[in-house]
């Protein structure tokens, strides 16, 4: 052989070898997530899809629990960013979908330059002015407007009751409701707030009865939502339930029988379960046999937004600050519904109604709320 | 007619309360020691029912509804058990120690239980059989569920029995003795660690049984037993410490406010009127509405 | 007490070599992450030392140090987010929050016994934390209030990391000095006296309701303070630093530390912040290992880790030479003029039951006076009404120009009034000496008190057992000991309450003896008892009460002689066949 191919092969040998070297360096994504407390329900779907998105991936990405405080939280996310591991290698942080936890890390993510990626629906996360949130889940902003904007114009409620829950969640998307039926011209003829441990519900329900509203609208936890169908169902208060969407949770499917959930609607910003294209499909084919469980929009939204971050790094992002641009410039086409951010990491705009037809617990998507924000 | 209906909500949440509390006040009697892992214990029952149900249903063919009571011997016993380990394990340990003692270790069994069956089960809310099957019973023109009816008969008898045992038998009697007197109780050749075995193995079976009935109309979730042993806790202090009667009264008082407080007011309004009289009550009665059956003499 | 000297002991040392390794690694070596944690364990240290006065010294389950923590962290939050107000207005603003709220409840609540008095609190504590979940506009409801500034005083910004490790433990370090200052050897006893044995309290001159209130106010004061801390260190405030999760924080950080010591609060903190950290490897199972931890080290450790542990003061030197036997057992003598005792009309009926019916007595300055009568004869109750325990229905009493029926059993003490009990009640954990000088302890009168406790010590013939622990002593020593406890105080009345019972004969003499050579020192004496035996060759006068009347008060030997007495006493029927 003369000298140029040797050269070129020995060349193309120690090329591959740095790159391949370069590329062997492991990149973390750190999952943190509630998984005791209250909210251990959502945050195992955040694990689930952020784990199955990332599976052969070649990204390391250790699950630490948040519990409930906002305390653990931060305990987690400096622990994960600077306990005995080296801080440059974790591109972006898979963070809780609690509230008051999200405000929490918000100063500390802008303070280590990290983005967080979440499915939090808390409005004000996005208002802080941080370039680090990235939410993959409709806010309360969007999903409360489709949420208000069925049950008025699809549903005709000219006297909605709300009941929401005493928690962040609640009390952030009981703010959102309460503006967007104003707008719409039918503010809420009764409201009221549940802690998370009431078990009867006959005295709310007897004053939404006493109230004269036609229309029930709920932002609660998975297990009251369920409490608030039943035990609405067996006084005989027939008028349309358009729960939050805890209700299109499996698990909370799962409390009532068809029977109960006949005419029960629910919004949320997918429902992987309803869906038919082949793509979600194989998702939920996938999480099924991985997790054994059906798998929740929370999960796919999870799924959809580490996705994301493949496709940057496939893109060629291996820092902190690439994975930041591309999720604040880009656009990416994922399984519930394409993602872009509005400026404020704001990326999902879309949100579904799925209603319950009496014969399975599998809804069935009745109406798409596409780009609500205009942002698309 | 809606007051009916929600006193009869209130009446069968309260014996369920009732349940919780009395197994609570048994064990408080017999040992003095305050078992914090309660709430866990009624949490375990649901779960039990649950993990029961499941296994169960793969037995049976398919879409067969298994009924409560199949279950309930299967979750007293498995409750039971539950109480002998606690007995075993954070009571009998450290019995001649301070009590604050007992505190904490039945704090960090109940951390064990909740986030074993946390790790065990998920974190999703579950549901038990109705004890006698579902549906409603109409009369006197109210709608009353056949659980909420089954809960309260299950209530009434078992604490009727624990009552019937206490002030008739000779074991109620040793029990009354340990509970006064645990030195003269030893002394009179009461084995009392027997006693306080079976003390912890009932009070524990009772929030059990509670776990179950609850289970089904409530649903049930690790992390309930927190709040379920505040309740416990709340209605065995204002009905005066040690007492049965206090405790039942109690567990009354805190569903009247929860149910029907409630329902003319908001729910945290209602939450907070029962602190407020909670409040109000200690400024009055410092001993609790019945005060105490033992009193310390000078 | 004697002046505080703490060698440093052989145990010592190695603790203050770990603190200093610790100390390095955590300025030097410690990731952003470590020195987060060990910022949060120096936050729980504070709140623990708060929560020891209440829970630990004063006894009291008290479930409100939540609550405290919680005000202290929306005062700090609320301000600081909202108003930009600094660290230097808000720190002290938080404590004084969390401190007046302890003033306020005080007094309803302090007064309920164990369990009613946790449930009190407890009750307040949710109901602070419904209202912070539901009053949006003000604490941001459950969403809480984001955008707390890091402590900023003057121009000075603490970050995070090195320079908030060092500023919250040096708060802490502060926080401990002040926990020692408030827990010297006397109130730390005083605080055992009020917790074992709680009905003699009044008799050792301590007030209990001010003890409690003051264990109270500083419990709420510390809880405060760490609560501002804590939401700086956050950088939010939300309703779960008024959870009941952080009250078991505390509760177990207290009983795994240690309850009384200032170490426990540092074990305890340190420990029970890292655990869960530690175990977080685990996964969904790190919190049942850290149960199973927690239960292990209490059943190991029942009293606290720190109990293993040596205390860091050394044994206290002797209190200094005592003066001539007898008299430092005297008291500023009774005004000539004022019985020592004067008690006229005085009744008193439970029930159905006339427990005292117009007795009238009094007693003079040297006096020994023996008090018999059968028994359920009124002779207990009587000393329970003079010594402020019971109130009469009627009469007047008096001693030495001080009312005695509407002052409190404190005041009464401390007026020069001692009583002994009918079993010597004598906190097991003192020694002698620990209980005689804090019996002798009065405000501000430092050197003459501990006069007055080397007297009551050398009257009693106690001093080969100053330092031996009361638990251990026998039967006829701690009837002793609680006479010497009740001169200590230097009463111009010693009301005794069977204070032979028990004892053998040679046993009896001793006692006689020395309540004798008190007599002459200067009190008076009431030996209340059914002994004729033991009282004959002490008491110059007695009196009989039977069925709650005064039936005889005069010379001895009078008395005895008494037909009434005899008939009441031994049922003997007169020669005129009357019956007794």
């Amino acid at each position: 052989m003369s000298a140029l191919p040797r050269i070129l092969i020995v060349a193309s040998a120690l090329l591959a070898t740095l790159t391949a070297s370069a590329a062997a360096e492991p990149l973390r994504i750190p999952v943190l997530v509630p998984i005791t407390g209250f909210l251990a329900l959502e945050g195992t779907s955040q694990r689930n899809g952020a784990e199955l998105a990332l599976r052969g991936s070649g990204i390391a990405f250790d699950v630490d629990d948040t519990a409930t405080s906002p305390e653990i939280a931060v305990n987690a996310f400096e622990r994960a960013l600077t306990s005995g591991r080296n801080r440059e290698d974790v591109i972006a942080v898979v963070a809780p979908m609690l509230g008051t936890q999200m405000l929490a890390l918000v100063p500390l993510a802008d303070e280590f330059s990290v983005p967080m990626i979440t499915v939090s629906g808390t409005a004000r996360i996005t208002e802080l002015g941080s370039p680090n949130v990235f939410r993959f889940f409709p806010g309360d902003v969007v999903v409360k407007a489709a949420h208000a904007r069925y049950a008025v114009e699809e549903r005709g409620a000219k006297r909605p009751a709300v009941i929401f829950q005493t928690t962040a969640y609640g009390q952030s998307g009981r703010a959102e409701l309460d503006r967007n039926l104003a707008a719409l011209g039918r503010p809420a003829v009764f409201a009221e707030g549940l802690d998370v441990s009431v078990k009867d519900m006959l005295p709310v329900l007897s004053k939404v009865r006493d109230s004269g509203a036609d229309a029930l609208l709920l932002h609660l936890h998975s297990g009251p939502t369920a409490l608030i169908v039943r035990q609405a169902r067996a006084m005989g208060l027939d008028i349309p339930i358009i729960a939050g969407s805890a209700m299109h949770q499996p698990e909370t499917a799962a409390l009532l029988t068809p029977a109960e959930l006949a005419g029960v609607c629910a919004e949320s910003g997918a429902s992987p379960i309803s869906e038919t294209d082949p793509a979600t499909r194989a998702f939920a084919d996938a999480y099924r046999a991985a997790f054994d469980r059906e798998p929740d929009a929370f999960a796919l939204g999870q799924y959809d937004g580490v996705q994301m971050l493949r496709a940057a790094i496939r893109a060629g992002a291996n820092s902190a600050a690439d994975i930041r641009a591309y999720l604040a410039a880009r656009r990416y086409r994922g399984l519930a519904m394409t993602y872009a951010s509005d400026g404020k990491g704001n990326m999902a705009h879309s949100a579904v109604i799925l209603c319950y037809s009496g014969d399975s617990r599998v809804p069935a998507i009745v109406k798409r709320y596409e780009n609500l924000t205009g942002i698309l | 007619m809606l007051g009916a209906q929600l006193a009869l909500n209130a009446v069968a949440l309260g014996a369920a309360y009732a349940l919780v509390a009395i197994g609570f006040v048994l064990v408080l009697n017999a040992t003095t020691a305050v078992n914090f892992a309660h709430g866990e214990s009624v949490v375990a029952g649901g779960f039990a029912a649950v993990a029961m149900t499941a296994a169960l249903a793969m037995l049976l063919p398919a879409g067969s509804a298994i009924p409560g009571i199949v279950l309930l011997p299967g979750v007293l016993v498995l409750t039971a058990l539950l109480g002998l380990a606690i007995a075993a394990l954070a009571y009998l340990p450290i019995r001649n120690r301070p009590p604050v003692s007992v505190f904490v270790t039945t704090i960090a069994f109940g951390i064990i239980v909740t986030n074993g069956l946390n790790a065990a089960f998920g974190a999703a809310p579950r549901a038990a059989p109705a004890l006698l099957g579902t549906g409603t019973i109409d009369f006197l023109g109210v709608t009353a569920s056949r659980q909420s009816l089954a809960i309260i008969a299950t209530a009434a008898l078992l604490i009727g029995a624990l009552a019937f045992v206490l002030q008739r038998t000779q074991l109620g009697r040793q029990f009354r003795a340990c509970a006064q007197d645990p030195e003269m109780a030893r002394a009179l050749g009461i084995r009392l660690t027997r006693i306080t075995l079976l003390a912890f193995a009932l009070g524990t079976a009772f929030a059990g049984a509670a776990g179950l009935l609850l289970a089904h109309q409530f649903f049930v979730t690790p992390s309930d037993g927190a709040g379920l042993i505040l309740k416990a806790y709340i209605a065995v202090v204002i009905g005066g410490w040690g007492s049965l009667r206090g405790a039942t009264i109690g567990a009354m008082l805190i569903a009247v406010f929860e149910v029907g407080v409630a329902s003319v007011s908001s729910q945290p309004l209602a939450e907070g009127l029962l602190y407020v009289a909670v409040l109000l009550v200690l400024l009055v009665r410092p001993d609790g509405i019945f005060g105490e059956p033992q009193r310390l003499r000078a | 007490m004697s002046p505080d000297r703490s060698p440093l002991t052989r145990q010592s040392l190695p603790l203050i070599a770990g603190g200093g390794a610790l100390a390095i690694y955590a300025l030097f070596f410690a990731s952003s992450y470590d020195q987060r944690i060990l910022t949060l364990s120096g936050i729980y240290v504070i709140m623990v030392l708060g929560y020891q006065f209440i829970f630990g010294h004063a006894g009291a389950l008290s479930l409100a140090q939540g609550a405290f923590f919680g005000v202290g962290a929306y005062v700090t939050g609320i301000l600081a987010s909202q108003f930009g107000t600094g660290f230097l207005a808000t720190f002290p603003l938080s404590i004084a929050g969390a401190s007046l709220l302890a003033l306020i409840v005080a007094v309803p609540v302090l007064r309920l016994a164990s369990h009613y008095f946790a449930l009190a609190t407890l009750a307040l504590s949710q109901l602070l934390l419904l209202i912070a979940v539901n009053w949006e506009p003000v604490t941001g409801g459950a969403n809480g209030l984001p955008g707390v500034p890091p402590i900023t005083i003057g121009d000075w910004q603490v970050t995070r990391g090195t320079q908030l490790l060092l500023f919250v433990w040096g708060l802490a370090v502060v926080a401990m000095l002040i926990a020692r200052w408030q827990r010297n050897p006397l109130r730390t006893a005083m605080f055992t006296v009020m917790r074992d044995t709680p009905l003699a309290a009044p008799a050792f001159g301590i007030d209990p309701g001010l003890l409690r209130l003051r264990a109270f106010m500083l419990s709420a004061a510390f809880g405060g303070a760490a609560g501002a801390l804590f939401v700086h260190t956050n950088r939010v405030v939300s309703p779960e630093v008024l959870g009941f999760g952080i009250m078991i924080t505390c509760l177990t950080m207290t009983v795994v530390g240690g309850r009384l010591r200032i170490l426990g609060a540092v074990i305890g903190a340190l420990l029970l912040t890292h655990l869960p950290e530690w175990f977080r490897g685990l996964d969904e199972y790190y919190l049942v290992a850290v149960g199973v931890l927690l239960l292990v080290m209490v059943v190991f450790a029942p009293d606290g880790l720190a109990s293993f542990v040596k205390p860091f003061r050394a044994v206290r030197a002797p209190i200094g030479t005592p003066t001539r036997p007898g008299t430092a057992g005297r008291t500023p003598p009774v005004a000539p003029g004022l019985p020592a005792l004067e008690i006229s009309g005085l009744s008193k009926r439970y029930g159905g039951i006339q427990a005292l019916d117009e007795v009238g007595l009094s007693i003079g300055a040297g006096e020994i006076v023996g008090m018999i009568g059968p028994n359920g004869a009124g002779k207990t109750t009587l000393a329970n009404i003079i010594t402020g325990i019971a109130r009469a229905d009627s009469g007047a009493i008096r001693s030495a120009g001080l009312d005695l029926a509407t002052a409190t059993p404190t005041a009464i003490a401390r007026g020069g009034i001692a009583r002994t009990f009918q079993t010597p009640q004598l906190p097991d954990g003192l020694t002698v000496r620990d209980v005689i000088e804090t019996a002798a302890a009065n405000a501000g009168e430092a050197a003459r008190d501990r006069a007055r406790a080397a007297g009551a010590i050398t009257s009693c013939d106690l001093t080969g057992i100053a330092d031996v622990r009361s638990g251990t002593l026998p039967h006829g020593l701690r009837r002793r000991v609680e006479i010497a406890r009740a001169l200590a105080g230097g009463p111009h009345l010693l009301v005794l309450d069977e204070p032979a019972a028990g004892l053998a004969a040679a046993e009896q003499a001793e006692i006689a003896d020395i309540l004798r050579t008190i007599a002459a020192a200067g009190p008076a004496i009431l030996v209340i008892d059914h002994n004729l035996e033991f009282l004959r060759p002490l008491a110059t006068r007695l009196a009989c009460l039977d069925a709650g009347r005064l039936i005889a008060d005069g010379p001895r030997d009078d008395v005895l002689a008494d037909t009434a007495v005899r008939a009441a006493y031994f049922g003997l029927v007169t020669a005129a066949g009357g019956a007794a």
